[in-house]
């Protein structure tokens, strides 16, 4: 089922899962994770959103956002401030 | 001029239960246009479909049964008694389908209350989306419950277990089982499952049962559970759990001095419960933590139209409090702020409906005490009065606390019909009556209630 993510503007795109990974991966490799490493996480991470998105059919950027932030934090607390804070590497 | 917003809905109670329905009945009979959303299978909540309607319908069953078994002694021949636990459910099974709750879609529609399925998400402070249609209202009412809290075992999720919402539907019972929790829910259900010949071990990570009681309530709780049967294993921490063959579980647990390992059929978590907040919250601004969405004492969040009440709130989880804060955020939310009333849980009766049950109400002797207040404490066993000896039950007590002016301020019980007995010293809280009060009141003979009577002379 398509998931659709409320921009901050107000309009509706699909939720992307790749759009995420590369982004969660981006904020992993600015902290200078391996890039193995770095790809699994960015996966879990990309995953757990996905399935946080199962039984919602619409939710905001800013919700996809704080959920990713907080499942990545588990993995490296300076990637996830990164990812929260500096949208220019998301 | 700014334009003003057009909403669809004055109000929309996020879940169906006792937290949420309440206040949609009232507002809806105020006129407002109001809407129910839930995602849950059956409307009305927990209560009538999965906790104290069936749980309490299962508790009297056991205790019919066990009467039974007993009956000789009071001189009824019954012959060979057993139980056919696919009937016990059936029995379950009506009293949950009497509460109604299968109409209850027909039933808030003909209340002019509209009805959708599926999850709230907020998408900002007026907007809720419900399957992809985005619906405004003017006030919200988060209603939403708790479930399960899954405590940090090692391999629990692949070993398996079972919370109440499957221990209500067995049809045939395990040979053992583990309760890990020995809370209200803990504590119910192994009385239950233990009555029908399971053997039960009950694993609690505190010191004690019912550890937000008194201490002689939890001791004498625990007592009638090992008199029975029962295996109660208190300040023990289960740390992992593995599949034992292809029906079985191992529970591998510790207290601070042992550690040990446990073998059973089932294994059933009432471990306390959690929040149900994934809402989009963030985007409303509205707080919340691991204990839920706090409110103000006329049930607002921090974000002033949106409200919650029930569980997901606190600070009780039972229904007759989210009925409770249902009604004034209903009354609240759609008056003038001069007819607010005020959110007040000093007198809220706590039961627990084990055999015999137990129940209470106010501040515990410990509570008082912390905030440097002196106490005078009222102690009586149930053994004294008339009626248990005409009815053969000689264990319970009555602890009344009150300030040094004898002013009750907490009472707990154990006793047949704690549950019924309470209210009286409820009602003495909430009017601030005095032990001698209740002490020099007549209490029919033979009732329990004489024990109330007798605990409030005793206060010193």
């Amino acid at each position: 089922m398509k998931k659709h993510i409320v921009k901050r503007r107000g309009h509706t795109e699909e939720f992307d899962e790749r759009k995420l990974y590369a982004s969660i991966f981006n904020a992993l490799t600015v902290v200078r994770v391996q890039t193995a490493d770095a790809e699994l996480i960015a996966e879990k991470v990309a995953k757990y959103v996905k399935d946080w998105l199962t039984s919602k059919h619409e939710v905001t950027s800013k919700d996809i956002l704080h959920k990713a932030a907080k499942e990545l934090e588990s993995f490296n607390d300076d990637a996830a401030y990164l990812y929260l804070h500096h949208r220019s590497v998301s | 001029m700014p334009k003003s917003p057009v909403y669809d809905y004055d109000l929309i109670c996020i879940g169906s239960g006792a937290g949420g329905n309440v206040a949609a009945s009232i507002a809806a009979k105020k006129g407002k246009k109001v809407a129910i959303v839930d995602q849950a299978p059956k409307l009305g909540g927990e209560c009538p479909n999965w906790g104290c309607v069936p749980t309490k319908a299962l508790l009297r069953a056991a205790e019919h049964y066990e009467m039974a078994q007993n009956a000789s002694k009071y001189g009824i021949n019954t012959g060979d008694v057993s139980f056919d636990y696919k009937k016990v459910k059936a029995w379950k099974d009506l009293a949950v389908h009497r509460t109604g709750t299968e109409d209850a879609e027909e039933f808030f529609e003909s209340h002019n209350i509209d009805i959708y399925r599926g999850h709230a998400h907020f998408i900002d402070k007026h907007t809720v989306s419900v399957n992809k249609k985005r619906y405004k209202a003017r006030k919200f009412l988060i209603a939403t419950g708790t479930r399960s809290f899954i405590p940090p075992i090692e391999n629990i999720e692949k070993a398996g277990y079972i919370t109440y919402e499957e221990a209500i539907d067995f049809t045939k019972l395990p040979s053992t089982m583990a309760v890990i929790g020995g809370g209200a829910i803990g504590c119910e259900f192994a009385e239950l499952f233990a009555t029908f010949g399971v053997k039960v071990t009950v694993f609690e990570a505190t010191p004690r049962l019912l550890s937000r009681e008194e201490p002689e309530v939890s001791e004498l709780v625990k007592a009638l559970m090992i008199k029975r049967g029962l295996d109660v294993k208190t300040g023990t921490i289960v740390r992992k759990a593995e599949k034992h063959g292809k029906t079985k579980t191992t529970l591998h647990f510790n207290d601070h001095n042992h550690s040990g390992q446990l073998t059973v059929d089932s294994v059933l978590i009432a471990a306390g419960k959690i929040p149900n907040v994934d809402l989009g919250l963030e985007n409303t601004g509205v707080e919340y933590d691991r204990h839920g969405v706090p409110t103000n004492e006329y049930m607002q969040t921090n974000v002033k139209h949106i409200y919650a009440a029930g569980d997901v709130t606190g600070p009780y989880q039972f229904t007759h409090t989210a009925s409770y804060q249902s009604r004034l955020a209903g009354n609240n939310m759609f008056t003038r702020k001069d007819h607010w009333q005020e959110a007040d849980y000093h007198n809220i009766p706590r039961c627990v409906f084990t055999s015999p049950e137990a129940a209470s109400v106010g501040l515990t002797q410990a509570q008082i005490e912390e905030h440097g207040v002196k106490t005078k404490i009222g102690l009586a066993p149930v053994n004294t009065i008339g009626r248990s000896n005409t009815e053969n039950h000689s264990s319970g007590l009555v602890k009344i606390v009150c300030n040094t002016k004898g002013t009750i301020l907490g009472a707990s019980i154990v006793a047949p019909h704690a549950g019924e007995m309470i209210h009286e010293l409820a009602v003495a809280i909430k009017y601030q009556a005095h032990a001698h009060d209740i002490a020099n009141m007549v209490h029919a003979f033979p009732t329990w209630s004489e024990a109330v009577k007798v605990a409030c002379a005793s206060v010193k």
